[in-house]
């Protein structure tokens, strides 16, 4: 789900390679001048805040595997500790013009900007979940952390259905 | 699988690819940039009905490599790593011609069926459902499972990438120093008769049909959360 830009160039290469192996076509500008408008329109806040979100998904996911498994209760700390800190970090990085429509390498919709509150209230209810997760892994018990993964996913969930081009099946 | 008209026309022609041969080829072109692209763009669903063709074109060219026409059969192109030595031993000196994959590239021909199985297999299980599309298959292993394909299939596609380069530095080194076309026989099927010997020895049709049936109900089933298994 995350993208990976020096893929695409590869891509278009060899895309362009075939082209020239099968019919002696030349499509090597078109592909070049692909690659450079999506390199300018690509801001630093999209790939700071995708960093911080991806560090998200990774700790939950350390979460529900270890839940699954060993039940670690030190990497579920630390795990739990990422989620917590990013999840207020990344909120800083939505500035006005990065969105998906921009033509930027990202999935974030154009409702962030336009329903401001709507994205602070899915964002709160990320930040009170995400203590309560901190809380659930200070008690220590396997069962309550348990309990605590579902809420948090649904707040990570709800706001991907709202704010992230999701084109689910 | 009727070409036997083509064969009148003046440098004699033989017969180097089957029908099912050249469809799972040029699938297989068509297939990886929409793979790509269709990820990059978050059109997952189209991602998924995608990769369930592709998961059908590798497992009937599996099943293919075993009941297909000589040229297909894995039998027929998977050589021993001496075989493969001698064989570019003697590019140097214009290239040993084989009627269909010659030693070298019958490996690439395993190597990107097996990248291309792994990857499918992988794509079945990719994914975190708390986090935008999954595959069929995502919660039948377990988390770390799932995990672990997701990395293995967001990483397993720049080898992919790389063995797709590979292969198309072989054509066109090919085509410029070799003085051999190699891509007008993958969609004609024939190439002129030259300096190589012997016939491909076809099978019937229905052998076609058969794996065609069994690979795309496979591929659909897994599509379907392959029910019955998990």
């Amino acid at each position: 789900m995350v993208s990976r830009r020096p893929m695409a160039f590869a891509l278009t290469g060899i895309a362009a390679a075939t082209l020239l192996a099968s019919c002696g076509d030349s499509a090597g500008d078109e592909a070049v001048e692909t690659a450079e408008v999506e390199e300018a329109g690509e801001p630093d806040a999209i790939a700071q805040r995708q960093e911080l979100l991806e560090g998200m998904g990774d700790a939950f996911t350390v979460i529900r595997e270890q839940l699954e498994g060993d039940g670690d209760i030190e990497a579920i700390t630390a795990a739990a500790n990422t989620i917590n800190a990013n999840a207020a970090l990344f909120i800083d990085h939505f500035p006005e013009g990065t969105s998906m429509s921009s033509g930027a390498d990202t999935e974030a919709l154009d409702t962030i900007w336009e329903d401001p509150e709507g994205f602070a209230a899915a964002h709160q209810r990320l930040l009170d979940e995400s203590a309560k997760m901190v809380e659930a892994v200070g008690t220590g018990d396997l069962e309550v952390i348990g309990a605590q993964v579902m809420p948090l996913g649904m707040s990570c969930g709800n706001c991907h259905d709202t704010f992230r081009y999701d084109d689910e099946a | 699988m009727s070409e036997e008209s083509t064969q009148a026309s003046s440098p004699v022609q033989v017969r180097i690819w089957d029908l099912p041969v050249r469809i799972c080829h040029w699938g297989f072109v068509l297939l990886l940039p929409v793979l790509w692209w269709t990820a990059e763009n978050s059109e997952m669903r189209w991602h998924m009905r995608a990769g369930t063709l592709l998961l059908a074109l590798v497992l009937f060219r599996i099943l293919w490599g075993f009941v297909g026409s000589s040229t297909a059969r894995f039998s027929g192109f998977v050589r021993g790593p001496l075989a493969v030595i001698a064989y570019l031993r003697t590019i140097g000196k214009g290239g040993d011609k084989t009627l269909g994959h010659n030693p070298a590239g019958g490996w690439s021909v395993m190597v990107l069926l097996l990248l291309m199985a792994a990857q499918t297999f992988s794509g079945l299980f990719a994914g975190d459902p708390f986090d935008g599309a999954t595959g069929p298959l995502n919660e039948e292993l377990g988390i770390g499972f799932s995990a672990d394909m997701t990395d293995w299939h967001e990483f397993a596609f720049n080898l992919i990438l790389g063995f797709v380069a590979l292969h198309l530095a072989a054509i066109t080194f090919y085509r410029l120093v070799l003085k051999d076309r190699l891509i007008t026989p993958m969609i004609t099927g024939t190439r002129e008769r030259g300096e190589i010997a012997g016939e491909m020895a076809p099978v019937p049709a229905w052998r076609a049909l058969v794996c065609a049936v069994l690979a795309g109900g496979v591929a659909l089933w897994a599509y379907y959360g392959a029910p019955g298994l998990f």
